[in-house]
């Protein structure tokens, strides 16, 4: 009966388009990462894992490594720290509430590219917006060359992530504090519950499978968030701000050293994997729930 | 009661100031510097002697700014009408039928959305260069819908499911087949959703950087992130007023695209991401 076959026919375009994207690339991935391979992707003698040792034995990948889980922590702790006040706020009533939530979910429409081209305008040591404004206000007397050192660029980029960040991350929070019901907040204000009560007994339990979801989602994003790191510094000077996705994007595009390049995409899969999985756990809990 | 809400809206305000200046910072920029004349730009002043608007028609002119534009409507329409047009049939299978593997295709999407197309970029790049395809608009649009369409899917099906079955069933018992209630039945009552994931889809295609950036290597194939990066990027003097110029038309049809439908997006993703 053809009913029967239907609805594997109307998958099937989707399931196909989705596959070619993931399943071959992973497929190649796995053989160069093998394979002793030439500069020009031919494939040469099977090499087993000397490619991901030799990741191990390279200080700028461990580094990019480490940079990675920092980058990421501060990012995502950052951005939920900011969020859920940002949320509460937004999510009561107020004139001209409409008109501040556009606002400060505006960054997130624009792309990412434009956003860190024009902060490495902003932060340019001469010209830089950025430092005539805190002369300007007496913060600081002399220019500060943002970009020139780590100690300056990284945390600007993790700032800056943290500002990319906070819209997605309020967007899921209005969520679920819409779907709290009022009368809970009224009773508890009746039975003469503090406005720290209410947060802690109330709103926080309420939205943490929102702020779990959050979690996972961004540290899902912003360990593979590209861009303001590669437009602002290209992980430079000297590599001191790479992460992993840019450390990949130098080896196998810059240096041409394929098969390390896809040994480091393999590792970030399986990193992915993990808290795809730890995702998809949470997603079905709150579907069961 | 009123005056309560006044000062409701004051603190609010003043609570959100210091987000609301740095979110605005960036745009200030922008702005500030496309409409300095050439020589001011390096000055580290803000307000410009006078607002030269003729920087936008230069910098149209000086960067190839209407090809880029071109490029990034060419992709991104590719891939938002690709994406739609798999999708509509994936999330109504998977909104109106009970089938084996079900559950694993609904898994396989999830998963699919986490993986990101950086992770992959080699091997994705591989792909494309055994092709013949590297310096293709096509292939990347190609590759884009294909990134989206789990997205799709998955939007969409959350929304066919608010549908009730016995709108569909009703025009079932007067006779009509499966595929003309499908189109004069369901699909009219999708048409808003349908309209917020392609915008959405249009958005993400529209801001891509790194496919782009790995398969496009000559100008005149560069969609418009490409574009404003290669203005800044390994140059020895920098035209930052055209750069600016360039980055503000590239963001303002999106930007307001998305304060418009900013709020579809917080119901959509609160059913989306954690239903």
């Amino acid at each position: 009966m053809h009913n029967r076959a239907l609805p594997y026919l109307l998958i099937l375009p989707s399931l196909f388009l989705a596959a070619v994207v993931i399943f071959w690339p992973v497929y190649d991935l796995v053989q160069i990462s093998t394979h002793d391979v030439s500069r020009f992707g031919q494939l040469r003698d099977f090499s087993g894992l000397a490619n991901f040792t030799a990741l191990a034995g390279d200080p700028d990948f461990m580094a990019a490594l480490w940079r990675t889980g920092l980058w990421t922590l501060s990012v995502v702790a950052g951005a939920l720290i900011l969020s859920i006040p940002v949320a509460m706020i937004l999510n009561s009533d107020f004139y001209g509430r409409s008109l501040a939530r556009v606002i400060i979910l505006l960054p997130w429409a624009v792309s990412l590219t434009m956003t860190a081209v024009v902060w490495r305008w902003a932060l340019n040591g001469e010209s830089g917006m950025l430092n005539s404004a805190l002369t300007g206000l007496g913060i600081i007397d002399q220019n500060i060359q943002w970009l020139a050192s780590a100690g300056t660029a990284f945390p600007m980029q993790v700032l800056i992530g943290i500002l990319v960040t906070v819209p997605f991350t309020v967007t899921i929070f209005l969520g679920g504090l819409s779907s709290i019901p009022d009368d809970l907040y009224e009773a508890a204000a009746l039975e003469g519950a503090s406005a720290w009560q209410q947060f802690r007994t109330i709103t926080l339990p309420l939205l943490k499978p929102f702020i779990n979801i959050a979690i996972v989602l961004n540290m899902i994003y912003v360990f593979n968030s590209f861009p303001i790191i590669w437009v602002m510094t290209q992980g430079g000077p000297a590599n001191s701000t790479d992460i992993l996705v840019t450390y990949l994007y130098k080896l196998a595009f810059r240096v041409g050293k394929l098969g390390e390049a896809s040994a480091v995409s393999l590792v970030m899969f399986a990193i992915l994997l993990v808290f795809t999985m730890i995702y998809v756990r949470l997603a079905m809990r709150e579907r069961e729930a | 009661m009123k005056k309560s809400k006044l000062i409701r809206s004051v603190v609010a305000w003043l609570l959100l100031s210091p987000l609301i200046v740095v979110t605005l910072f960036p745009f200030a920029v922008m702005f500030l510097t496309a409409v300095k004349p050439r020589p001011e730009v390096l000055s580290p002043t803000w307000w410009p002697s006078e607002f030269r608007w003729s920087n936008f028609a230069d910098m149209w002119v000086a960067t190839g700014f209407g090809r880029a534009l071109l490029n990034s409507l060419y992709v991104s329409v590719l891939a938002t009408v690709g994406a739609i047009i798999v999708a509509i049939p994936a999330a109504y299978a998977m909104s109106r039928f009970r089938f084996a593997g079900h559950g694993a295709m609904r898994q396989f999407l999830l998963v699919s959305q986490m993986i990101s197309s950086i992770v992959l970029v080699l091997g994705l790049f591989r792909l494309i260069a055994a092709w013949g395809l590297i310096e293709s608009t096509t292939a990347v649009g190609v590759v884009y819908m294909a990134f989206n369409v789990a997205f799709n899917v998955w939007m969409l099906q959350s929304y066919f499911d608010t549908i009730p079955r016995d709108l569909e069933e009703a025009a079932w018992t007067e006779g009509a087949s499966r595929w003309l209630t499908l189109r004069k039945v369901f699909l009219p009552l999708c048409l808003p959703a349908i309209a917020v994931t392609a915008i959405f889809t249009f958005i993400n295609a529209w801001n891509e950087f790194i496919i782009a950036l790995t398969i496009l290597r000559s100008q005149e194939n560069y969609t418009l992130p490409i574009q404003v990066f290669a203005l800044v990027a390994g140059r020895y003097t920098i035209e930052w007023h055209h750069v600016m110029a360039a980055a503000l038309l590239a963001t303002l049809p999106v930007a307001v695209l998305f304060a418009w439908l900013q709020r579809y997006l917080v119901r959509g993703l609160a059913l989306g991401a954690v239903k």
